[in-house]
């Protein structure tokens, strides 16, 4: 397993926001993490990322133990976490907004060729390049935030709710970014609260219920799983 | 008349500067760590205690003392970061407090290591450039280039290092730059040198004309702290344009009626802009 999440417990004060969580994810695809709102879903992807440290349970990365590790450390051993809401500079262009993704790599040619792999793929960002970030609608921040996390070079990207407060159109475009990323070798933790959307691009999936993992299994059986289809995909 | 009036323009050039070098080492502490750091000025008489120590004491060139002062400076904000700043860093009052309680450190010990009284720094240059019947001293020259060259300098990195680029990643968002690889630690640290030593420059810069006392940062703290939300809090560029502003309605104001009335009306200028633009100039949103 290249990410092994062992019985997580995370506290905010006194409050437990996370009551044990384990999941694994494979070296390869889509795995997702579906739930309702305040399930856990982020602060999931945020113990993982060390924006915030378990009060018990350990997190396994290519067989280390990354648990105790400050943020920073934890983009260097190649995990990247392109955070809920995009989270953008906003006062920093789209280009330095790339580039800033690259911050701990040294690695200059590479960074160059990385720069025009991700404005060949997303289009947008190029003609805005030279933009301030806020200047950007939801949509094209959101493959800015992608494109940063890409520009580190990462092993494993964890991505929480793309598809939030996007139109259906950049909904669908950004399904196939993601769709695109796992193609290129670079597998997914993605964290959704359209249900729906996630089944269909995850091969396996986590229901999150009040800080713990209700249900899991591959994406194709939680689909006709009944309590999922009532909770979560309105059938 | 016109002579009066560009007399008056130099002197008001020659204030903006050094209260740009310090506001802006301010809003570059407030910006990265979100600290209010009281002791500010006390950086600023830490950097022309720099001078009278290296220079008129021990006799180094003042351009060695300054330098010297920039980096003893720098460091104390190092040493403030590791020991105040970064322990309190969840707390958001515990910073403001803690750099009020460092504020009466350094008064107390330079008094106690030089006494209550102004100090006498030899002047460094009697040269001045005369136009017309006004004129501009060298020494004040000296403080409005060195002002331009280290705000310059400055620029160049925030835009184009990439530890500038940090830097500024790091201001409008702390939590997605560290998920960037950006240390905090480290991001602090380098605001804090810079923005000390900022301060530390324009206490050193400025020793030879204003006779250095223990307690000289207050009359400047409180009008960095003016020009910063005129300037809008965070934003560099805004507390520059400040400074330049709230400088020459001073100066004028000043030399025309006098200093109380001066005061009054920067106060009033800052409720004026406050009302019109509630984030002030250059401000564009609360912090996160």
């Amino acid at each position: 397993m290249l990410l092994d999440v062992r019985d997580v417990h995370v506290h905010y004060h006194k409050v437990a926001a996370l009551k044990g969580v384990s999941l694994q994810v494979p070296s390869g695809g889509i795995v997702t993490i579906i739930g309702a709102n305040g399930a856990g879903k982020s602060t999931t992807l945020r113990s993982i990322s060390g924006l915030v440290r378990p009060s018990s349970g350990e997190i396994h990365f290519e067989g280390e133990r990354i648990d105790h590790l400050p943020a920073e450390q934890i983009v260097a051993r190649g995990i990247a976490h392109v955070p809920e809401g995009r989270r953008v500079f906003p006062d920093l262009s789209v280009e330095e907004n790339l580039r800033i993704g690259a911050f701990l790599r040294s690695d200059k040619a590479q960074i160059e060729r990385d720069i025009e792999r991700i404005f060949q793929r997303f289009p947008r960002l190029k003609e805005r390049r030279t933009q301030w970030a806020r200047t950007l609608s939801g949509g094209e921040q959101q493959m800015v935030a992608i494109g940063r996390a890409l520009m580190s070079g990462p092993k494993l990207l964890l991505l929480d709710e793309p598809s939030m407060g996007l139109s259906p159109v950049m909904v669908q475009e950004i399904s196939r970014i993601v769709a695109d990323i796992v193609e290129t070798g670079v597998p997914v933790v993605l964290v959704e609260q359209n249900a729906g959307l996630a089944l269909r691009l995850a091969s396996y999936a986590y229901v999150l219920e009040i800080g713990s993992v209700a249900v899991e299994g591959p994406a194709a059986e939680l689909k006709t799983n009944d309590h999922v289809r009532r909770a979560y995909l309105g059938a | 008349m016109s002579d009066f009036l560009l007399q008056t323009v130099f002197n008001a050039s020659y204030a903006a500067s050094y209260m740009a070098l310090i506001a802006v080492g301010l809003v570059l502490i407030f910006g990265v760590m979100g600290v209010i750091n009281f002791a500010h000025g006390e950086l600023y008489m830490a950097g022309a205690y720099a001078v009278v120590f290296f220079y008129a004491g021990l006799g180094l060139p003042f351009l060695a003392a300054v330098a010297l002062g920039l980096v003893f400076v720098g460091c104390l904000g190092m040493l403030m970061e590791l020991v105040l700043f970064r322990p309190l860093r969840t707390n958001p009052l515990g910073g403001l407090i803690a750099s009020i309680g460092f504020l009466l450190m350094l008064q107390t010990i330079a008094v106690l290591g030089f006494g209550l009284r102004n100090q006498n720094v030899p002047p460094v240059s009697q040269g001045r450039i005369t136009i017309g019947g006004a004129f501009l001293t060298y020494e004040r020259l000296y403080v409005i280039v060195a002002t331009v060259v280290l705000l310059t300098a400055l620029w160049l990195f925030l835009r184009r290092s990439k530890f500038g680029w940090a830097l500024r990643a790091c201001a409008q968002d702390r939590e997605a730059a560290a998920l960037q690889g950006i240390s905090i630690n480290q991001t602090a640290r380098y605001a804090m040198f810079i923005g000390a030593g900022l301060a530390g420059v324009a206490g050193a810069m400025t020793a030879p004309l204003v006779a250095p006392s223990p307690f000289m940062g207050h009359t400047v703290i409180v009008t960095a702290f003016i020009i910063i939300i005129v300037g809008g809090i965070g934003s560099l560029e805004g507390a520059v344009v400040a400074a330049i502003l709230y400088a020459f309605v001073h100066t004028f104001v000043t030399t025309f009626y006098d200093g109380v009335i001066a005061n009054i009306v920067g106060l009033l200028l800052m409720l004026a802009v406050l009302v019109v633009k509630p984030h002030g100039l250059f401000g564009v949103r609360e912090r996160a």
